[in-house]
């Protein structure tokens, strides 16, 4: 169970960081077609941040930030905005992940629609990535038993 | 001046070995963290470096900075660990 | 003849000098009246205007400075300024700056930022100034084959308040070669220091105060060395 840390420095320079560090991730997807990068390294750099916070500031912070169930609905969003992409793709004529097909909905040139698409898919792939980098980290280090469960545990311990 | 940043970045590569021997051999764990955070700093000057020498500055600042910040919270992590196993 | 006058003269010296001490006591005693009492009703009056600005910065105004300071790191990365980049930029700014606009701004201080910023850029080239001459000290030290290291852990109090200041005080002195930072514990500062003249060099104090002018906690600190003074005296009142 991770608990907030006591360090004064540590605290602090994780408080300041955290919004940059994921702007940075955020740029890293966005940019993935013009430099290094893309969904999967920026989605391991959100997963960072959000675990530089958990090891900072302990659980109950980041539970208020990001609670599980958001977690596991961006992951399943993120699924859905890749495939949804894909199968547009496929519905439209072409092939799966055919980017260029897209022009048809979005009204401009084919070459502008699969930069486009491959925004989109990357930005579903950086969801995906992030909720399951953080959701494991979150599960080895809390050894998967949340304060939640203990109390009901005890609880019903001392009811039966 | 490419000459002098290669022979800058070779000597920096010699200076990761010296440092390696603290990381093997080092008495303790934390001399161990402390060396392969250093190792890390030294990886990213050589990065910034690699990145002069091919003209492409621009993207290997954005592979040093994650590295940088991977470096970071990996030390942190660790260090966190050790807190928690005593 | 000469003696007495000798011991008279003394004497008128050693009553001149104890009216002076007494008058210099009573003034000094008034003065620690007034600067206590200005004193208290000074952090009175910051404990008000923190309140106050804490509850109206709180919502809007930090969500807007963060916002802004995003979008500045983001034209720094990104270097493209066209329509569509810039919107991407505004777009991720904005949910950036949602998410975590408590976690920027966490203790705001009263301040002008402005000036709080044009200080800190003042105060890094004394830092580097400083980091170049310890740096050859340390390297004197490891290269000379004796290897004259006299490692010792000094503590001190600090006078800074925010842990805004503390921080940046403990990382100039951890990136400052010889001197470490282990820890800060209740305004208590640990410091491991490598010999006998880092160590003096940390305890004249000047970083902090440099630190303290930045963060404008000087004039609080003046406030707090009249105090001190004034406790010597006291006790230099009650020898008498």
């Amino acid at each position: 169970m991770i608990v907030s840390s006591d360090d004064i420095i540590i605290k602090t320079i994780a408080r300041i960081f955290v919004p940059f560090i994921q702007l940075y991730a955020l740029y890293v997807i966005m940019h993935g077609h013009y430099s290094p990068g893309g969904g999967f390294q920026g989605g391991v750099i959100l997963g960072a941040s959000m675990a530089l916070l958990l090891i900072t500031h302990g659980y109950d912070e980041v539970k208020r930030r990001l609670p599980e169930g958001v977690v596991m609905l961006l992951g399943s969003v993120g699924v859905l905005i890749y495939a949804g992409i894909g199968l547009t793709c496929l519905l439209l004529g072409g092939n799966y992940l055919d980017y260029s097909q897209l022009s048809v909905i979005l009204h401009v040139d084919p070459a502008h629609a699969r930069s486009l698409g491959i925004l989109g898919v990357e930005l579903g792939v950086g969801f995906t990535v992030m909720a399951v980098m953080y959701s494991i980290f979150f599960d080895i280090s809390t050894g998967g038993i949340l304060p939640e469960d203990q109390k009901q545990e005890e609880k019903l311990e001392s009811e039966g | 001046m490419n000459e002098f940043f290669i022979a800058a970045g070779l000597a920096l590569c010699l200076l990761v070995f010296l440092v390696l021997y603290r990381v093997i051999f080092g008495p303790g764990v934390f001399n161990r963290i402390a060396a392969s955070s250093a190792i890390g700093t030294k990886t990213l000057i050589i990065l910034l470096i690699l990145g002069y020498v091919y003209n492409r500055v621009d993207m290997f600042i954005d592979i040093s900075m994650v590295y940088a910040l991977l470096n970071f919270i990996g030390c942190i992590a660790a260090a966190k660990y050790l807190e928690m196993e005593r | 003849m000469e003696v007495t006058i000798f011991i008279h003269a003394a004497d008128d010296a050693f009553r001149i000098l104890e009216k002076a001490k007494a008058r210099a006591v009573g003034l000094l005693d008034t003065a620690t009246n007034l600067t206590s009492e200005t004193r208290w009703m000074r952090e009175k009056k910051i404990q008000a205007i923190l309140k106050g600005a804490q509850e109206t910065k709180s919502g809007f105004q930090n969500f807007v400075a963060t916002f802004v300071m995003l979008m500045v790191f983001w034209a720094l990365l990104s270097g493209k300024f066209d329509t569509f980049h810039l919107s991407l930029g505004v777009i991720c700014s904005l949910i950036v700056a949602y998410l975590s606009h408590d976690l920027l701004f966490a203790n705001v201080r009263v301040g002008d930022g402005r000036l709080i910023a044009q200080r800190f850029l003042r105060y890094i080239p004394w830092l580097m100034r400083e980091i170049v001459t310890a740096n050859f000290h340390v390297a004197y030290l490891a290269l000379s084959p004796k290897m004259p290291i006299d490692p010792q852990i000094i503590t001190f109090r600090t006078k800074l308040e925010s842990d805004i200041s503390w921080v940046t005080l403990a990382n100039s002195i951890t990136l400052t070669p010889g001197t470490i930072t282990i820890d800060i514990e209740d305004r208590e500062f640990m410091i491991h220091a490598l010999d006998r003249k880092v160590a003096d060099d940390l305890d004249t104090g000047e970083m902090e105060d440099r630190v303290a002018h930045i963060f404008m906690e000087a004039d609080h600190i003046y406030i707090q060395d009249v105090l001190d003074v004034s406790r010597i005296f006291a006790e230099l009142k009650r020898g008498m």
